[in-house]
């Protein structure tokens, strides 16, 4: 526990929202019981292997799958010709929208594999051996093709293109030839040259991220079973088994309404398990065996074939006047999309520069194909990336009008009515209350050592609301279950347990809230977008008001008086007034007991579709010490603030501060894909791709300033992305502030700080 | 009651014909985009697909049920999806 929660609500008027009780999912995985995708078996299940690409670019000539048909236990192989045409478009069904005719290429390869560990073929056998040495017996004919993998690279003029055919999206006139960029975006407000010439100072640089994984610690897995009739089971790990159900039913040319997705645990996802590369080849193969089939990536599998978030090459201008007035902020964001389009280049141009009031603002934006594996979201897509370049020349800009880098940003902070680059204003609070708590830190103003420097950044994000449905259901003996179709990623059955608790009036023990399968609850978007403990959040609360409707009918129906002459408070049904009849107050259990004779079981449900979701807001300082012999990099103390709107669950909260720094480190000072000539992949694996462990890094302090968003029944706001947008930035300022040099390039390993020392 | 209705410069130029503002009367995005359909035809399809709408800053999906209060800027902008 971390007790440095800042409150600017300060009211206390809740008995359960803002308490830390135990998870309802806290046992079971740390007694090593609860059953993630792996774990799922059934009887006669087979075991499913992917057949991968060696090759970063080359055509498909042949597929000859014979010879692993005629091994003994071989059940069924899948290749692309299984699976159904898809149309080139960018609408999908429900709100996954895609283009099928990529993702079904990524599920498969089709004309080329595109990148090193491309799937090609899956096969499912008696066996986890049977299963391997039939994909080895797959004959495959390739021809080589020249690979690109570097973004600057990959917009070259003669650059090896991945898709012949693809004419860039978004210029006008559409140009003639084709490229491996994928599309260009533009916005702008006000008029960036008249900003920069209002400026006495402009600064511009350019910069570097490299792709870097979610590091979830469970692979992907899923287990499926087909039947006859063409009803399908799916158990899966995913941030969201609705889309699960939605992808594969496109993929594989399925009804919705034949497919059921249960979800299993989930050992994290960050982003990377919104998309699908398991699910519809488990179930073609189980569909073609007529057998349970279950498919597990391995580590390499998961490094090679599923996406990080896009590298980044980006140039940003800024100008700032000699008072600390930002003038004017211009940026062109190149985005990495892997092997087929669909970066967050957007989300990286609207964020950039979001935190502030910039009147005049420009963002071009990028989205480029290469020989690497599709980008899959990864906490507040694309923001972390922009905002590392935005964030790294504000300090410059603070450094050169000797101004301190946190004051530069309190001044010129974004609140309500600032417009931002899209052209909506902000309407929610938060920005300047998270600055001002930052700056007022004990820590912010300690003296440094020799070789220590300290660095300040922010970053923002949308957050999500968007389709929840949640169940409840009074049993018998006064216990409440609470069903939501959100996977639990961060902690959110505790936080609908304690909404659920703290509308109803009762313990939270007595409140059991569970995920439950897609045959059991309404559509659910996915776990993603900070978007849980708001929108399923709403969608808890409007179940639980529609339970005390009808609890408060029974009781209407038990006194024999009116329904709106009964009141809800504290757990009991009360008369409303003295006029209503002197009853003594009937608690939930005693009207749950009464439930039969009063109308039968009391169920309800609730489907939402929220807007009005505050975005996120995170303020952040560290302090590191850089070896000048070695060149590492050493987190002294890291310090997040965020406006968490109002926390629900602190502990839960306060781990998901923690947990966006720990990542942002690791992007900071470690993790990269590292390839080699033939566009392999050399470090697909926790040894040599460096996430950062428990002893690289200080006890990470937060400041969790609670400004309510007004929309949502308790004030939550989405806490689990803005956290990750700070770090690089600041770590790189930091490093700055300690070496006196400007590492432009990400991640600042220690070979790469000490040549740039050494230079 | 009129909301005025925005749109980014790259929608403008792909569905109407590079005119970004608009003023209409409606009570909730259900009329924002009726009107805006009867403008041009098959404009609400693609407002349903590929956007969502910030009603005075607020940010929604662009579903049919949300209130535009008296004067409300209503901006529709590229969907967006989190991590």
């Amino acid at each position: 526990m971390n007790d440095s929660t800042i409150v600017t609500d300060s009211t206390k008027r809740f008995k359960w929202v803002g308490t830390r009780p135990i998870r309802p999912d806290g046992v079971p995985k740390v007694t090593g019981r609860a059953l993630y995708g792996a774990d799922l078996k059934l009887p006669g299940m087979l075991f499913g292997k992917v057949l991968r690409s060696p090759h970063a670019h080359a055509r498909i000539v042949s597929i000859d799958t014979s010879a692993a048909e005629k091994l003994p236990g071989v059940k069924s192989i899948v290749t692309s010709a299984d699976l159904p045409a898809q149309k080139f478009d960018y609408i999908g069904p429900e709100r996954v929208a895609v283009n099928f005719w990529h993702v079904t290429r990524n599920i498969l390869a089709r004309e080329k594999v595109l990148y090193e560990g491309h799937a090609v073929a899956a096969v499912a056998a008696i066996s986890a051996s049977v299963a391997q040495h039939a994909a080895e017996l797959i004959k495959v004919e390739y021809e080589v093709l020249p690979h690109v993998i570097d973004v600057d690279e990959a917009m070259a003029d003669n650059a090896p293109l991945l898709f012949e055919d693809m004419i860039t999206r978004g210029i006008e006139p559409a140009p003639t030839k084709p490229s491996n960029i994928s599309k260009k975006l533009e916005f702008a407000i006000g008029d960036v040259e008249a900003g920069f010439k209002q400026a006495d100072v402009v600064i511009e640089h350019t910069f570097k991220t490299a792709a870097v994984h979610q590091a979830y610690i469970e692979p992907h897995a899923c287990l499926a079973k087909a039947e006859a009739d063409g009803q399908i089971e799916i158990w899966s790990s995913s941030q969201g088994h609705f889309a699960m159900r939605a992808l594969t039913a496109q993929i594989i040319g399925a009804k919705l309404g034949d497919i059921r997705v249960t979800p299993a645990e989930i050992g994290g996802g960050f982003g990377g398990k919104t998309v699908t590369y398991l699910e519809p080849l488990a179930a073609m193969l189980s569909k073609k065996a007529g057998l349970p089939v279950r498919l597990n990536m391995s580590r390499e599998d998961v490094f090679r074939a599923s996406g990080p978030t896009s590298g980044a090459s980006m140039w940003v201008k800024i100008g700032v006047k000699k008072d600390g007035t930002i003038t004017a902020g211009e940026g062109i964001f190149k985005f990495q999309a892997g092997a087929f389009p669909g970066s967050p280049v957007m989300n990286g141009c609207l964020c950039a520069f979001a935190p502030y009031a910039i009147p005049n603002q420009h963002a071009i934006g990028y989205d480029v194909v290469s020989n690497r594996p599709k980008a899959a979201a990864y906490r507040a897509p694309g923001s972390p990336i922009a905002g590392y370049a935005v964030e790294s020349v504000i300090d410059m800009c603070a450094k050169a009008i000797g101004m301190d880098p946190l004051e530069l940003r309190i001044k010129n902070v974004a609140g309500i009515g600032t417009p931002t680059i899209s052209g909506p204003k902000h309407a929610h609070a938060g920005f300047k209350e998270t600055l001002e708590a930052l700056y007022n830190h004990p820590g912010y103003k300690a003296p440094l050592g020799k070789n220590q420097g300290r660095g300040v950044a922010c970053g923002y994000w949308f957050n999500g609301g968007g389709e929840s449905s949640a169940t409840m259901q009074i049993n018998a003996d006064g216990t409440v279950l609470v069903a939501t179709g959100s996977p639990d990623i961060g902690g959110s059955r505790a936080s609908m347990a304690i909404m659920a608790a703290e509308t109803l009036g009762i313990d939270y023990s007595n409140v059991r809230a569970i995920v439950t399968d897609t045959g059991n609850v309404g559509y659910t978007h996915v776990t993603g977008g900070s978007r849980v403990t708001f929108a399923t959040g709403i969608a808890v609360v409007s179940a639980t008001n529609s339970a005390i409707k009808e609890l408060c009918k029974r009781a209407a129906m038990i006194w024999d008086v009116d329904p709106d002459g009964v009141i809800w408070e504290d757990g009991f049904a009360k008369p409303a007034s003295s006029n209503v009849g002197d009853f003594k107050p009937l608690s939930l259990k005693e009207l749950a007991a009464k439930a039969a004779a009063t109308g039968g079981p009391i169920t309800t449900s609730a489907g939402v579709n929220p807007g009005g979701q505050a975005p996120g807001f995170s303020a952040q300082f560290y302090d590191v010490e850089v070896d000048p012999d070695t060149g590492r990099v050493d987190i002294l103390r890291a310090v997040c603030a965020q406006d968490v709107g109002r926390a629900i669950h602190p502990s839960y909260v306060e781990g998901q501060l923690q947990g966006g720094v720990a990542q942002g480190v690791g992007w900071a000072l470690n993790e990269e894909y590292i390839y080699n000539a033939k566009g392999q992949l050399d470090n697909p694996g926790f040894l040599d791709y460096r996430c950062p462990v428990a002893s690289d890094l200080p006890m990470i302090e937060t400041i969790m300033v609670e400004v309510p968003n007004p929309v949502h029944p308790y004030g939550a706001k989405g806490v689990g992305e803005a956290c990750i947008c700070p770090p690089m930035a600041a770590i790189s300022n930091a490093v700055t502030a300690a070496t006196g040099m400007r590492m432009a390039e990400l991640p600042m390993s220690p070979p790469r700080v000490l040549k740039a020392l050494s230079s | 009651m009129s909301a005025r209705v925005v749109f980014t410069q790259g929608f403008a130029r792909r569905y109407t014909d590079g005119v970004r503002e608009f003023e209409v009367e409606a009570k909730n995005l259900r009329g924002v985009l009726k009107a805006m359909d009867a403008l041009y035809p098959g404009l609400m399809h693609h407002l349903e697909e590929e956007t969502n709408v910030a009603i005075n800053g607020e940010l929604h999906e662009t579903g049919y049920f949300q209130p535009v209060p008296p004067g409300a800027e209503v901006f529709f902008i590229p969907r967006i999806e989190g991590g």
